[in-house]
């Protein structure tokens, strides 16, 4: 193992514990040590969720990709598709493990389904994808097996290479439908709430795939760079890769302002309240989620900034830090304008929020507030930090103990 | 049957009788309101927004026949009982928080600690209890418990203990202009259903298409 891998593996480990330290702190504690409130009822955990999520994307978009339409210049990413998928969908359940008030009352989920709720149907499609993504995994590398330790494992079957290849085209149009299928309904946990106009659009869905194809291929991307390199045999594929993600976060730019231009020009008073709240309140964290995946966008697509290794590692991490801020603007459009807003009788002009008792005892606060200044406490970033380093422990030692990085013939 | 209320905006004082009724007879931890009063239009309660202006509105959950937060619960801990009332079961909420997301009038509360621990950090005195003292399942399912869970979602539950008890809830009781009126909806001839029809009764967000069982009477003009 490459002294890098080792530090890699030794500080995501670290990353992890902490990240495990400060859960357990939480559980015997409760969610009195986020900075949450009753007005505020979701932050960090939920944004992340939707941010692994949208991760997960890429990869087997990816091999659909290949095995449906035929872009044979990918095939050797394949294997790291299907692995930052599950990395990534596994992370997603466990970064909203620590938003659950009652986890050990998770059971209910199984006991006590309740069909209507689009949670229960992210659970079970998030499982599904991590399950599928896994069985792809597995039968990509299956002709890679003989020969190595893991042979056991393996499947005995006569040609494996052609068993792997036929079987990973038979299971591709199930992917892609599973893929798309992870980001819509994640979309539907927000985009069925009509209470809350930021996320009651038709847009959110269709928005939600495009945001995930764009960072799930850059995880892929930036997989692929550390374990390939930029050698001239992949730059075919890596130009094929910054395509998609260029054309993915256009689809989304076109998305989301499409969204904002018909509430902007009709004016209603509420709809621009509540998209003030991430253009004015919110407004560099804005500014950054779009102009800087923007910028990075646009040096991926320059065939020399694809010959430097490094250019090409930042600029995709920045796309990636783009859509998390990104997902987690999900929320103060949300949180921060209350929905019980009312004309009071008898007054002109007047929009007037209901304020929400905040659930906590602060002596220097108001009891009912309309307004909390959400930012993620030390306890939940520390979480968060650890299921991000769990993606990135993940990925290092599947490299390192499964034949998945196979230069191409 | 579908058990509904109706607050007369021009009795209510704005006191906030109801409020503190609520918060005790349903042993409210430290932090949380079922019920509040506010002056629509006021920063500050009980203060004019515009002289001769002001009305005040108690905001509790409005038990929605079409209730989204009934819709998202993932484990049906929210749930409707016979009479249309929207209860929590404390024993299976998992504490996701969605239907508090779901609901658009902010009346869900979440025990954010162990409520035992809040009553402390309030500086309540040593040993003081308060509120209706004993567990009430409706149906097997716990849906008052005087000492709550830490991580579970509460708000109004029409005080469904004391219905069995055939007594109002705590708000109505407690109303000292006697603002609240309790009946049922479905019943053309009630009182509740003459009042809604005959004084103009409004829902709270009627564009949101909850269709809310708690309507209010609009106040008159106040004189100048």
């Amino acid at each position: 193992m490459s002294n890098i891998k080792k530090i890699g593996l030794l500080v995501t480990f670290l990353f992890m514990i902490a990240g495990l330290l400060a859960y357990g702190y939480q559980y015997k504690e409760g969610l009195v040590l986020t900075n949450m409130r009753n007005s505020y009822s979701w932050g960090l955990y939920v944004s992340s969720l939707a941010f692994f999520v949208g991760n997960a994307a890429g990869g087997l978009v990816l091999t659909s990709l290949i095995y449906l339409f035929g872009v044979t210049s990918l095939k050797p990413f394949a294997k790291i598709g299907a692995l930052t998928a599950f990395a990534n969908v596994t992370a997603a359940m466990i970064s909203i493990l620590p938003d659950i008030g009652q986890p050990i009352r998770l059971y209910n989920m199984i006991v006590h389904p309740q069909l209507l709720s689009p949670l229960v149907w992210d659970v079970v499609v998030l499982t599904l994808y991590a399950g599928l993504s896994l069985l792809y995994l597995y039968l990509l590398m299956l002709p890679d097996l003989f020969g190595t330790p893991l042979e056991q494992i393996a499947l005995k079957v006569d040609n494996p290479k052609e068993f792997s290849e036929k079987w990973a085209k038979r299971l591709a149009p199930f992917s892609l439908v599973a893929a798309v299928g992870i980001h819509v309904i994640t979309a539907w946990v927000f985009a069925t709430q009509g209470g809350r106009d930021w996320w009651h659009s038709a847009a959110l869905a269709p928005d939600f795939v495009a945001v995930a194809l764009a960072s799930g291929t850059a995880i892929v991307f930036v997989v692929a760079l550390l374990t390939y390199g930029i050698k001239e045999q992949y730059q075919q594929a890596y130009r094929i890769m910054a395509i998609f993600i260029a054309v993915a976060f256009f689809i989304h730019l076109f998305l989301m302002y499409n969204d904002f231009f018909i509430h902007i020009w009709y004016s209603a008073r509420d709809a621009v309240d509540t998209l003030s709240v991430t253009v004015k309140d919110y407004g560099l964290a804005h500014a950054f989620e779009v102009a800087v995946p923007l910028a990075m966008v646009i040096l991926l697509l320059s065939s020399r900034v694809r010959r430097k290794t490094g250019a090409m590692i930042i600029s995709c991490c920045l796309l990636i830090i783009g859509v998390f801020v990104h997902r987690f603007l999900l929320m103060p459009g949300s949180f921060d304008k209350i929905p019980l807003t009312i004309s009071p009788l008898g007054l002109q002009n007047v929009e007037w929020a209901a304020p929400i008792a905040s659930g906590r005892y602060d002596l220097a606060l108001d009891t009912f507030v309309t307004k909390w200044h959400y930012f993620p406490s030390g306890i939940e970033m520390a979480i968060f930090l650890g299921v991000v380093a769990y993606v990135g422990f993940l990925i290092i030692l599947a490299i390192e103990m499964l034949p998945i990085v196979r230069e191409a013939e | 049957m579908r058990r509904g209320m109706v607050i007369d905006l021009e009795k209510c004082i704005g006191c906030s009788s109801c409020v503190v009724a609520c918060k005790q007879h349903n042993a409210q931890p430290a932090g949380n309101w079922w019920n509040r009063v506010v002056t629509p239009g006021s920063d500050r309660h009980l203060t004019a927004p515009t002289e001769g202006m002001e009305y005040f509105l108690p905001i509790h959950c409005q038990h929605c026949q079409n209730a989204p937060c009934e819709r998202v619960c993932p484990v049906g801990a929210t749930y409707r009982s016979n009479d249309g009332t929207i209860l929590v079961d404390f024993e299976r909420c998992i504490g996701c928080r969605y239907c508090m997301a779901a609901c658009p009038y902010g009346v869900r509360q979440f025990n954010w600690e162990d409520p035992k621990k809040g009553i402390k950090k309030y500086g309540y005195q040593e040993g003081y209890t308060y509120g209706y003292p004993y567990d009430y399942r409706l149906e097997g399912r716990l849906v008052y418990t005087p000492v709550r869970f830490k991580g579970v979602v509460e708000k109004c539950n029409f005080c469904v203990h004391y219905l069995v008890k055939g007594l109002d809830p705590a708000c109505v009781r407690g109303c000292p202009g006697n603002a609240r009126f309790v009946g049922d909806l479905d019943d053309p001839t009630s009182e509740v259903s003459r009042m809604i029809r005959n004084k103009n009764g409004f829902n709270l967000l009627r564009e949101k298409g909850t269709r809310p069982n708690v309507f209010y009477l609009p106040p008159k003009r106040k004189e100048v």
